[in-house]
């Protein structure tokens, strides 16, 4: 439960969250999500709602995976690094309490700036249904979160140790999906984000998904997270 | 006036053979910290002395619960640090002033406010408490980047001061301030000693520990090598060394005190064993029809210690 303190200084993270985070990620998504769409409407081909759903899907896909990991990127390491703990935590506040609440605001702002990327690119496209993307990109973010959590937690430098986690998931899962033996033990171990990105065009255009998929990544992550939580409160923050 | 440590007030920080060591993945291995034990009284005011690198900042990332022993404990108010930081904060200035380059000085110590819970009525009123308290309303609405090292250092103090914290730890305060700040510094540090108030001060500035601090700890190699009682009322039981000027006759103060060193003006340092070996001297002095011209205290009596306590003796 959070205390008082903490929960009045809310706005002040999600305030932090725009000025570091929120306006990189709308530039970044805001670019990407051009050279998408730029060439489509160079044919001169009209957009409707189907195409533009798939459009979606073919952003969505670039970009969700870069703009969360800009989100997550140093949320417990950075404080650390830079030593901007020893005054916050001089205060009356719990560690793992602040941590907890910072991941839920930066969930919030991830959520608040997609819908906003989305916003801009029904203007320019087709007017599209705001939820199936939504839900992909909180489930992403949710299931990227809770890794990225503990790795920031474990090392100063997290953002090249959980880019290098991620794409050895992605290329072991290429090369080994079909293997048996202590290869499919190594794959079962690794995050599987992967399945997240299979389940992509059931989610965004609302057909059944497999929800098994999701529950192990969703789990997975919460493991993490609580991993994470543990290593906040048992280990030294200095 | 410094007081003397009382029986009467109870220990509030407590050091048992706390022992820090650092561990690289190599497995190379730094005593920061060694075998350190030391209670601070509820009410004092502890100054920390000792030579860079001696482990002041680990005894206070310690008490501070950033980081724990390896070996030995150490407690406020018979708790974890940690939890008792967590359950009622304590007023902090770092040595290093780490603070988010794009916040500017207000925000920042509105942030610091609510985190330390001010009351939200109240938060208004405390920031522009300390901000006037340290002279800091011109740079209010800049941003922390654009802050000298003075004014980020009274920025610090200021935040340390928004709540009426009962453990107060300040890492090398006057770090930075220029002479009338240091001296205001001062002040402000005073009026800080209360009945049941704990201050820390970790320094390399003798003369400012000397002046606030009921006990001096001297630290070195991570081990606790003396603690020296400070106060005039102390004086009387330790050594010092004094500078006296000599106005006429300056040729006979060797004859008399052998001990006399002439380091040139008519002036000469004398080493003296307590007050009275000092007025005894002066009255040996004036009665051998010696023009004394003035008595400067060359080395405090912490100085001394300290140089004895880190071996660099002359």
């Amino acid at each position: 439960m959070m205390s008082s303190n903490l929960r009045r200084y809310l706005l002040w993270q999600f305030r932090d969250f725009v000025r570091d985070r929120g306006y990189a990620i709308l530039l970044v998504g805001f670019l990407i999500g051009f050279t998408i769409v730029a060439p489509v409407r160079g044919l001169g081909r009209t957009i409707d709602s189907t195409l533009a759903r798939n459009l979606v899907i073919a952003v969505l896909s670039q970009v969700t995976f870069i703009l969360a990991f800009i989100t997550l990127n140093g949320i417990v390491s950075t404080d650390r690094k830079l030593g901007y703990y020893r005054f916050l935590f001089s205060k009356p506040v719990s560690i793992p309490a602040y941590y907890v609440q910072l991941f839920f605001v930066y969930f919030i702002g991830f959520l608040a700036a997609i819908a906003i990327l989305l916003g801009v690119f029904s203007f320019f496209t087709a007017p599209i249904d705001l939820v199936g993307p939504l839900l992909f990109c909180a489930l992403l973010y949710l299931s990227l979160g809770g890794i990225a959590f503990l790795i920031s937690t474990l090392f100063r430098y997290d953002w090249p140790i959980l880019a290098g986690i991620f794409l050895g998931s992605a290329v072991l899962h290429q090369m080994w999906q079909f293997q048996e033996g202590w290869r499919r033990m190594v794959l079962s171990i690794l995050p599987p984000v992967y399945r997240l990105t299979a389940e992509l065009p059931n989610i965004v255009n609302r057909r059944p998904v497999d929800t098994n998929s999701v529950l192990w990544l969703l789990g997975y992550s919460a493991i993490c997270f609580a991993a994470g939580l543990y290593v906040l409160r048992r280990r030294p923050f200095a | 006036m410094p007081h003397p440590r009382t029986a009467a007030r109870p220990d509030v920080i407590e050091f048992t053979s706390a022992t820090k060591i650092y561990r690289s993945l190599l497995g190379r291995s730094v005593t920061a910290v060694e075998d350190f034990s030391l209670t601070v009284a509820e009410g004092e005011v502890l100054g920390i002395a000792g030579p860079n690198g001696a482990g002041k900042s680990t005894l206070i990332s310690l008490l501070l619960g950033y980081l724990r022993p390896t070996a030995g404990s150490v407690t406020i108010a018979g708790i974890d640090p940690r939890k008792y930081v967590e359950k009622n904060g304590i007023g902090y200035l770092s040595e290093l002033m780490t603070i988010h380059p794009g916040w500017t000085a207000e925000s920042a110590l509105t942030r610091f406010a609510i985190l330390a819970s001010v009351p939200p009525a109240d938060v208004k009123t405390r920031v522009n408490a300390v901000i006037e308290q340290l002279g800091i309303g011109e740079h209010r609405g800049k941003k922390i980047k654009a802050l000298s090292k003075g004014n980020l250092q009274r920025l610090g103090l200021a935040q340390s001061l928004l709540r009426d914290e009962s453990v107060m730890i300040l890492d090398e305060p006057t770090h930075g301030l220029d002479p009338v700040w240091t001296q205001r510094f001062r002040g402000i540090v005073e009026g800080l000693r209360r009945p049941g108030r704990t201050v820390i001060i970790a320094s390399h500035n003798l003369d400012e520990l000397q002046r606030l601090a009921d006990r001096v700890a001297i630290i070195d190699h991570g081990r606790l090598q003396r603690v020296v009682q400070t106060g005039y009322d102390q004086t009387a039981e330790t050594a010092g060394t004094y500078r006296i000027g000599i106005a006429a006759g300056a040729e006979r103060v060797r004859e008399m005190i052998p001990a006399a060193v002439e380091t040139g003006g008519g002036e000469f340092e004398i080493p003296i064993r307590s007050i009275h070996d000092l007025n005894d001297i002066l009255a040996k002095l004036i009665d051998a029809k010696i023009l004394v011209a003035s008595v400067i205290p060359a080395r405090s009596v912490l100085e001394q210690q300290f140089r004895e306590a880190v071996g660099e003796q002359e």
